[in-house]
């Protein structure tokens, strides 16, 4: 009998809590949450999979997994609904006399050996579900493969000043990695690692039962299989992506995120020709962007009422702006509705959201101090009454 | 008490100039995303229709390319399901003449999708219908065939194909191609009836050479007595494309935010093809007055009472207004578009001026460069 195999499967690590982003996570797994008018985060490391030909995925979930569960479904709109292979959601079980959550990202993967080894594949490619960028992971493949390495990590040149927030590689001049630091404080490389792994399994395989039987080890990639790997003189490669990249896990870097779609130096894109970002659609029908309504520089999806006046925002599916509303420099999520004579400044406001009328949410940055000044962020089903004002910074 | 739904896809096809050239009427895009099939397939499926049946003549490639694996509406399922009919399906040894030789293709779809009722319709009368609720009324009435219908003060004095005259909900008389009064009921082309009954009417009609469904069965044989008709009122918006002034018309109406909640949303959404396309980007020069505007467009350009389908390039300095902009069309720089319905991928060139008038609008084919 021909046994069928997969060449690569990604395992897609979505289970984190993404406390960093407050109330937006509250009920909703990172990966989960919304951005770029109709997307969420995790389309964009599924889109990439499908656009480089990789069509198993394993999606790990742990915290808040309903939402996130019920917006993969069985992976049809990103095209990974197949017989064999596809979207698999794979949350932690008990099995044998045992059961644990996932303790950290390398245990998440060495608790599905199982299931990678379904597919026998050659490789393991892992992805995180909080990051925003395009990238054909093909291109990495072949890098990999290439340079016969037993781990290739992707990295991104980052700001000398900035490098000491990542995770950073020192390379020779093959791209072999011969120094990894977590978060150093005098980093001797801008190169960032950008939490893409390509592992051959085989080799992957072998560190995680080594890792599990390892009662002080964190059970993580980056403070425990990568070191090991290097320890014991592996192959290890870093690849270097130079197009946009952005780690959404904080609320400030979310915004920007969101804020970088209507600059196009920002390098962000949205896909294109054949290689789209695909996201579960809702049918909505065109949006009205009526007679009273002024919109400069935005992204507005479908289903909309827009009456107000809409300046550098991104509006997500299903909301409504009435009349005499002003929209600047904000994020207004799915299903939202803002009120007549409502002001939204630098804010995030999430799902299902009623701003009554008259009420001013945000501000201007040039009004405030500094140290009073920050993106306001409104979380899902929240109903502010009428006449309220929500300073800068304030969290609801 | 199950019901399975057959569409007539060609109707009307040669009212609709260019529009339908290369696509059937069912295939024509309607109200910035859709097509026209997609209001009465989505009205189905939202009614709990689970079989349906779309009967075709010609040029079906658009069809069946719109529609797919029948996904987006839920239709890709084990029992039941889509079929589409096109001529020549079973051992027929030319293209029907009329609804009832279509239907006689149709008979092995309907007397194995397991259903004991049949709604037929045609695609060109778009509303937001509940066939649940009718069919319910329908066997409630104990009569041979339902016929939908409904009053509309605005086409008084028009000549309309299928009117019903009745007294106290009672039909008295059918006419074709008949000028209404106003307590007359225009037919939506939609009509219930047992599929015992249908079965029986194919069978009789094409052994005699009767091929009209509203003429040679519905009148003839109500006027015959040998079948009663029930008539059932729809109160809702009605829009009705059967030309291409409708057309137009209907495609302005639907600026009106209580027309679209009628159509778009009252008994439930309206599904159709997924794009994938982007939110539209409104640019910092963008001036949008009045429009309804799909995903995918990227505005700069001055519009107003504008109908814009996906994926739409509006350039700085153009000005668009009182049109109808069909899928992946590009209006270059300073161009002046007035009462045009632009079909897919037309590009206009810069500084273009075309201006038609609301009774003709100027219809620029699929494709072409202007």
């Amino acid at each position: 009998m021909i046994r069928r195999r997969k060449e690569c499967v990604a395992m897609l690590l979505a289970g984190g809590q993404g406390s960093r982003l407050k109330v937006l996570t509250e009920y909703t797994a990172k990966p989960a949450v919304p951005f770029g008018g109709k997307y969420r985060i995790i389309d964009f490391p599924l889109s990439n999979c499908i656009n480089s030909g990789i069509d198993t995925v394993g999606i790990l979930t742990q915290y808040q997994p309903l939402e996130l569960n019920n917006y993969i479904g069985n992976g049809r709109p990103w095209g990974l609904n197949k017989n064999y292979g596809g979207a698999h959601i794979l949350p932690p079980y008990s099995r044998n006399g045992k059961s644990e959550w996932y303790k950290g990202t390398a245990n998440a993967i060495y608790q599905n050996i199982h299931f990678i080894n379904m597919y026998n594949p050659e490789y393991v490619l892992i992805l995180s579900g909080d990051h925003i960028y395009t990238m054909d992971y093909n291109k990495m493949l072949k890098f990999h493969e290439k340079k016969k390495a037993d781990c290739t990590i992707a990295v991104l040149d980052v700001p000398l000043k900035e490098a000491s927030r990542f995770g950073i590689m020192t390379t020779d001049e093959e791209d072999k990695i011969f120094k990894f630091e977590e978060k150093p404080k005098n980093p001797t490389s801008t190169k960032a690692s950008m939490g893409i792994y390509i592992f051959n399994w085989e080799v992957l395989k072998e560190y995680l039962i080594a890792d599990e039987n390892d009662p002080k080890s964190d059970n993580d990639f980056g403070k425990n299989i990568i070191p090991n790997l290097l320890k014991d003189g592996k192959g290890l490669y870093a690849y270097e992506f130079d197009g946009y990249w952005k780690d959404v896990g904080t609320i400030d870097s979310l915004w920007e995120a969101n804020m970088d779609l209507l600059d196009p130096s920002s390098g962000i894109s949205l896909g294109k020709g054949n290689k789209k970002i695909y996201a579960r659609n809702y049918a909505a029908p065109p949006t009205e962007i009526s007679a009273t309504s002024d919109v400069k520089n935005s992204f507005i999806a479908e289903g909309c009422t827009i009456r107000g006046k809409v300046e550098n925002s991104i509006i997500f599916t299903g909301c409504e702006i009435e009349k005499g509303a002003h929209i600047v420099d904000s994020v207004v999520m799915p299903n939202t509705h803002i009120m007549a004579n409502t002001d939204v400044l630098y804010s995030i406001i999430g799902e299902n959201v009623t701003v009554g009328k008259n009420c001013v949410v945000g501000g201007e940055p040039s009004d405030y101090d500094k140290k009073d000044w920050g993106i306001t962020v409104i979380g899902k089903d929240n109903e502010i009454e009428d006449s309220t004002v929500i300073k800068p910074k304030e969290i609801l | 008490m199950k019901m399975a739904g057959i569409i007539f896809s060609n109707i009307y096809d040669n009212t609709m100039a260019e529009l339908t050239k290369h696509r059937t009427m069912a295939s024509v895009p309607f109200g910035g995303r859709y097509r026209h099939i997609d209001f009465v397939l989505s009205n189905m499926v939202n009614s709990g229709i689970q079989s349906v049946g779309a009967i075709t003549k010609y040029h079906y490639k658009s069809l069946m390319d719109h529609l797919g694996t029948l996904d987006e509406w839920d239709l890709d399922t084990k029992t039941g399901g889509f079929y589409l009919i096109p001529p020549f399906l079973e051992g027929q040894t030319s293209v029907y003449r009329g609804k009832i030789e279509a239907l006689s293709g149709a008979m092995s779809f309907v007397t194995r999708c397991g259903c004991d009722y049949v709604l037929l319709s045609d695609s060109t009368v778009i509303c937001n219908i509940d066939y649940d609720e009718i069919l319910e009324n329908h066997v409630a009435s104990g009569k041979d065939v339902t016929v939908i219908a409904n009053r509309d003060p605005h086409l008084i004095n028009e000549p309309k194909e299928f009117v019903v005259n009745a007294y106290k909900g009672k039909v008295i008389d059918v006419a074709l191609n008949c000028v209404t009064g106003k307590d007359d009921y225009i037919g939506m082309g939609m009509f219930i009836m047992s599929i015992d009954k249908m079965v029986e009417m194919v069978n009789d009609c094409v052994s005699r050479g009767k091929y009209h469904f509203e003429k040679d069965f519905i009148q003839k044989e109500f006027n015959d007595g040998t079948i009663s008709l029930n008539l059932y009122e729809f109160k809702g918006t009605v829009l009705r494309n059967n030309c291409i002034v409708s057309y137009f018309e209907n495609s302005m109406k639907l600026l009106d935010y209580k027309v679209r909640k009628e159509i778009f949303s009252k008994n439930g959404p309206i599904y159709t093809k997924v794009r994938d396309e982007k939110p539209t980007y409104y640019g910092a020069s963008s001036e949008v007055d009045n429009c309804i505007i799909a995903d995918g467009c990227d505005i700069r350009g001055k519009v107003e009472n504008c109908v814009i389908f996906r994926n739409v390039t509006i350039e700085e300095g153009a000005v668009v207004k009182n049109s109808i902009i069909i899928q992946g069309t590009t209006i270059k720089k300073d161009c002046n578009i007035e009462y045009v319905v632009a079909d897919k991928d037309v590009v206009f060139t810069e500084g273009r001026k075309l201006i038609g008038a609301p009774t003709a609008p100027v219809i620029i084919n699929k494709g072409e460069t202007v």
